[in-house]
């Protein structure tokens, strides 16, 4: 009975999802989605008494997963959508994607997005290992609240913030060494370190939370230098922590807009800024295409991440 | 796994060696389009960079947020004002230039350039208003006027398929063009009057938008529409080849509207110079802005380029309006900092409130 | 002695350099925005001179940001609204993240892990793109510019940061405790209100965090799919700055939200050491 319930759910979210591509009978289909899911409803309520509150587990887990990959499938399927409005569905065509591959603004914006991804993850990858270590061993006081603050303030305030400084301090001062700066890849490098290694710091002081001390202290008791201690032990255990961090700074440096927005200056563009042009002027399909393709780089990482580190990805504070 | 990580950390690297000729153009979306720009750069044996704006405060800011390296900027003429006066600016050796007479003397010796020392003009677009022609001959809207924007009895007939536009100028200006005043009106008691209006029509609209309106127009979501004379042409096009069942106009309200004259700078910190004249020139022979005329519907101020404009474009007087009708058009001037701070406060009430 | 200096040594080599970097990064650019908010608006953007402006024009320090915050209560409003949303769009995530992630935890662990990869999937997407995944669906449905997009979207974007803090505290509940609730007589409801929510809580407070104070600088959201009046403090901090070019103003705003942000958090704190003290 509860799995037939379960079952009509299924169908009502495929009629929910198909409501969009339904043209005039988008309202209609609209209805019997939502009249499927009441029957799918009551047939579980009807179920008796036992395991109900299994079978509402069940039902609303359903539905906020169909929440939540209902609009990503849409713009995938949209991205093969043979209309430049992206209102309906029109008819299948590969259009866009060949579009893409001649863009050149939006390749410069991918290679520029990954070099900045690099490069800021690799750098805030070891200032975040460094400051997870410290936060464990010496417990300073100062520290976490420098390392954590960023992670949790909008990122509006950090991009604002790191744009007046980079404007009014940062390049005045640079000028009297006679050294010109401006707004580019640089800055948004920077920015994008600065709120990142907040994250690899809370994962790699989480792993180390759960790790027992004695051996530190064994191998200290047998005359290992800090160094060593930290080259032969500890980085070895702390390792799919450093790969989860260091893969969790390139997602959300692939990924970032709001600091990029105000840090970037103008001359460079990176992914998510020039989606962000492309949405709020010449919106063709093409945007549907890029994101397509970067859902599934960014899919390949993290499925990379859960083969190296697989339970490194648990541990969160 | 060491070697991935190494090839990803090189193929970092070659970011540095990219051409060698390099052109950076900061312009308007969508305002030139891929042939001018591959004609260019066959004839210059260069390459064109180009970034994008919205709004002329969205360069201006980032021009003020230090951005620099661009040769070329496409301004409009309070924003010329403003980066005059701010000396960003490289004033123009004519003689690099000769087909700067094939402009139509109207558009030289503007206002904010006197001589056109800084800047020679590139494209020109309206103010105005567009809409579904379906849809406002049902609801029995006239559209040769602000009211229909501005007036609760129109608006509430098509209530929540009405955008404005999400810039303070543009806006204040068509309030203040609908009251009688000028677009650049400094009194307060006038704008605050300006502000009355808006706000009083503001509960039929459905949203500021600067960037998207035209697409909903073309698909249907909304109905009327403050906006740009080629965007709307763009609207119309675009709502045409998708087979939409209306038919997107658009027009000059009888009591005015605001003129945009969108000019070539060439920015100090641009490094070539060189790169840069050659574009202008190439600009003003007139194939490549006959071009993007023809694409989007923008005012063409260069007189030889007429013979490439199609002749529907060439006709319509919302884009290329006739001297009565330009009698009637204004051009934004740049405030003073106390009247702009006053706007801005105008302004908030008018998004909050 | 010798063991103690080293230490010391090591303690400035590796708490060293991260530190350096926040303070120059993070720490000077959050005070020289404070400092920004006294300053006039250069005629051009940017910051006025403190010194020597020209002639007629405006220089110096001055309050007139603050004069002109407190001065008017379109602010205040402008701030509250931003909470209202924030405040639903956290909690409408938490009713919908809730029982996802008690079924996750319920789960044998094989196939946990893969239902937690599946939350953590649509994270993939671009944030924008997923903004506009929301312009495609509510276009024909007219919901476009509408308040409910508005939220729907917030919530859609914020979504997976309720769900694995939560996830990750329901996980470490000890079943034992819910069988003995039933041995002692209680229903499935009192199961969950009295021994499993108290014991979520610090998830509860992790994940709202995660949810709250984002939403509360947004401004892409409600600039792409908001109608008329869903201004909030992000899109006046961001037109401050990239719009209207008055920086100072913007500088002040953005240190009353931070302000904000830390009292909320404070606040949380507290009360979540309290929480915990009482269970």
């Amino acid at each position: 009975m509860r799995r037939l319930a379960l079952a009509l759910e299924a169908v009502a979210i495929a009629a929910l999802f198909w409501c969009f591509f339904a043209g005039r009978a988008r309202f209609a289909m609209l209805g019997a989605g939502l009249a499927l899911l009441a029957a799918a409803g009551a047939l579980g309520w009807r179920g008796g008494r036992r395991s109900m509150p299994a079978f509402w587990l069940w039902f609303t887990s359903l539905l906020v997963y169909a929440f939540l990959y209902i609009p990503l499938a849409i713009v995938v399927i949209f991205s093969f959508n043979d209309s430049k409005l992206n209102a309906e569905w029109v008819g299948f065509s590969l259009q866009w994607y060949q579009r893409l591959f001649g863009d050149a603004d939006m390749l410069r914006a991918a290679f520029n997005s990954l070099s900045i991804a690099v490069g800021a993850s690799a750098i805030a990858t070891v200032l975040g290992t460094m400051a997870g270590i410290a936060m464990h061993r010496f417990r300073p006081r100062l520290l976490p609240f420098l390392v954590f603050t960023p992670v949790a303030m909008p990122e509006i305030l950090l991009g604002v913030s790191l744009l007046i400084f980079f404007l009014n301090v940062a390049k005045p001062a640079l000028a009297l060494a006679g050294i010109t700066f401006d707004l580019g890849l640089t800055t948004v490098v920077l920015a994008h370190i600065t709120f990142s290694i907040g994250f690899v710091a809370i994962i790699v002081r989480a792993r180390l939370a759960g790790m027992d001390d004695s051996i530190f202290e064994a191998a200290r008791d047998l005359g290992a230098t800090p160094w060593r201690t930290f080259r032969d032990i500890t980085l070895p255990l702390i390792l799919p922590g450093v790969i989860a961090g260091a893969l969790m700074a390139f997602t959300l440096s692939v990924d970032d807009f709001v600091i990029t927005f105000f840090t970037a200056g103008v001359g460079t563009k990176t992914l998510p800024l020039q989606i962000y042009t492309m949405i709020k002027v010449a919106v063709t399909p093409e945007v549907n295409a890029v994101s397509a393709l970067l859902m599934l780089l960014t899919l390949a990482m993290i499925l990379a991440a859960a083969r190296v580190a697989p339970d490194a990805l648990r541990a969160k504070a | 796994m060491r070697a991935v990580l190494w090839a990803l950390l090189l193929a970092t690297v070659p970011g540095l060696a990219a051409a060698q000729d390099v052109l950076r153009l900061f312009n308007w979306n969508n305002y030139i389009t891929e042939d001018s720009v591959q004609r260019f750069e066959r004839g210059c044996g260069c390459s064109l960079e180009q970034d994008y704006y919205s709004d002329n405060e969205e360069m201006l800011a980032k021009l003020a947020a230090g951005a620099s390296g661009y040769d070329l900027l496409v301004p409009t003429g309070n924003a010329v004002q403003a980066l005059i006066a701010s000396n960003q600016l490289r004033p123009l050796d004519h003689a690099q230039i000769p087909n700067l007479s094939n402009i139509k003397p109207e558009f030289l010796n503007q206002w904010f350039d006197p001589g056109n020392r800084y800047s020679v003009p590139y494209a020109y677009s309206l103010t105005i208003l567009g809409y579904n022609i379906e849809k406002m001959k049902a609801f029995e809207i006239p559209v040769d006027t602000w009211a229909a924007i501005f007036e609760p009895r129109y608006l509430e007939r098509v209530k929540g398929k009405v955008t404005v536009l999400d810039s303070q100028r543009e806006l204040f200006a068509a309030a203040l063009i609908y009251l009688g005043y000028s677009a650049n009106e400094t009194s307060e008691g006038r704008l605050r009057a300006a502000r009355d209006l808006i706000l009083r029509a503001k509960p039929y609209w459905a949203a500021f938008n600067a960037g998207s309106y035209f697409k909903e127009l073309a698909i249907g979501n909304i109905w009327l529409a403050h906006g740009y004379s080629n965007d709307f042409y763009t609207a119309q096009q675009d709502a045409h080849g998708a087979a939409r069942p209306f038919t997107i106009g658009f027009t000059t309200p009888k009591e005015g509207a605001v003129f945009a004259l969108d000019n070539l700078v060439m920015h100090k910190t641009g490094r070539r110079p060189d790169l840069a004249y050659k574009f202008i020139d190439y600009w003003l022979q007139g194939r490549a802005s006959a071009e993007i005329t023809n694409l989007i519907g923008a005012g063409n101020p260069n007189r030889v380029a007429m013979q490439w404009v199609r002749p529907e474009i060439a006709e319509n007087r919302n884009i290329f309006p006739d001297a009565a009708r330009f009698r009637r058009l204004q051009s934004l001037r740049d405030y003073d900092p106390r009247t702009r701070r006053l706007l801005n406060r105008l302004w908030v009430e008018v998004k909050v409130r | 002695m010798i063991k103690l200096r080293a230490d010391t040594v090591t303690r400035w080599l590796v708490g060293g350099p991260p530190f350096l970097f926040l303070v120059l990064f993070f720490l000077a650019p959050a005070l020289i925005m404070v400092a920004a908010s006294f300053r006039y608006p250069g005629e051009f953007g940017g910051l006025a001179p403190l010194f020597g402006g020209a002639p007629g024009g405006e220089s110096g320090l001055t309050l007139e940001n603050y004069r002109v915050f407190f001065g008017d209560r379109i602010y205040f409003d402008i701030f509250l609204k931003s909470f209202g949303v924030a405040a639903v769009t956290t909690l409408v995530c938490l009713a919908m993240a809730y029982p996802l992630a008690v079924l996750i935890a319920r789960s044998p662990k094989h196939r946990r892990d893969f239902m937690v990869l599946l939350c953590v999937l649509p994270f993939a997407s671009n944030f924008l793109v997923r903004v506009y995944a929301w312009m495609i669906m509510l276009g024909p449905f007219e919901l476009l510019f509408t308040k409910f997009a508005v939220l729907a979207a917030m919530v859609y974007v914020h979504l997976p940061f309720m769900i694995l803090p939560l996830y990750t505290n329901l996980e470490k509940h000890d079943p034992t405790l819910l069988d003995a609730a039933q041995d002692l007589g209680a229903n499935a409801w009192h199961r969950f209100w009295r021994v499993t929510f108290p014991l979520s809580l610090p998830g509860v407070f992790a994940g709202s965090a995660l949810v709250f104070i984002p939403v509360l600088g947004m401004f892409a959201i409600p600039e792409i799919l908001g109608g008329i009046s869903d201004w909030l403090v992000g899109n006046m901090i961001k037109e401050s700055f990239l719009g209207v070019r008055d920086w100072p103003f913007g500088s002040m705003l953005s240190l009353m939200l931070t302000l904000c942000v830390l009292a909320i958090a404070g606040a949380a704190a507290w009360v979540a050491r309290r929480g915990v003290a009482r269970a």
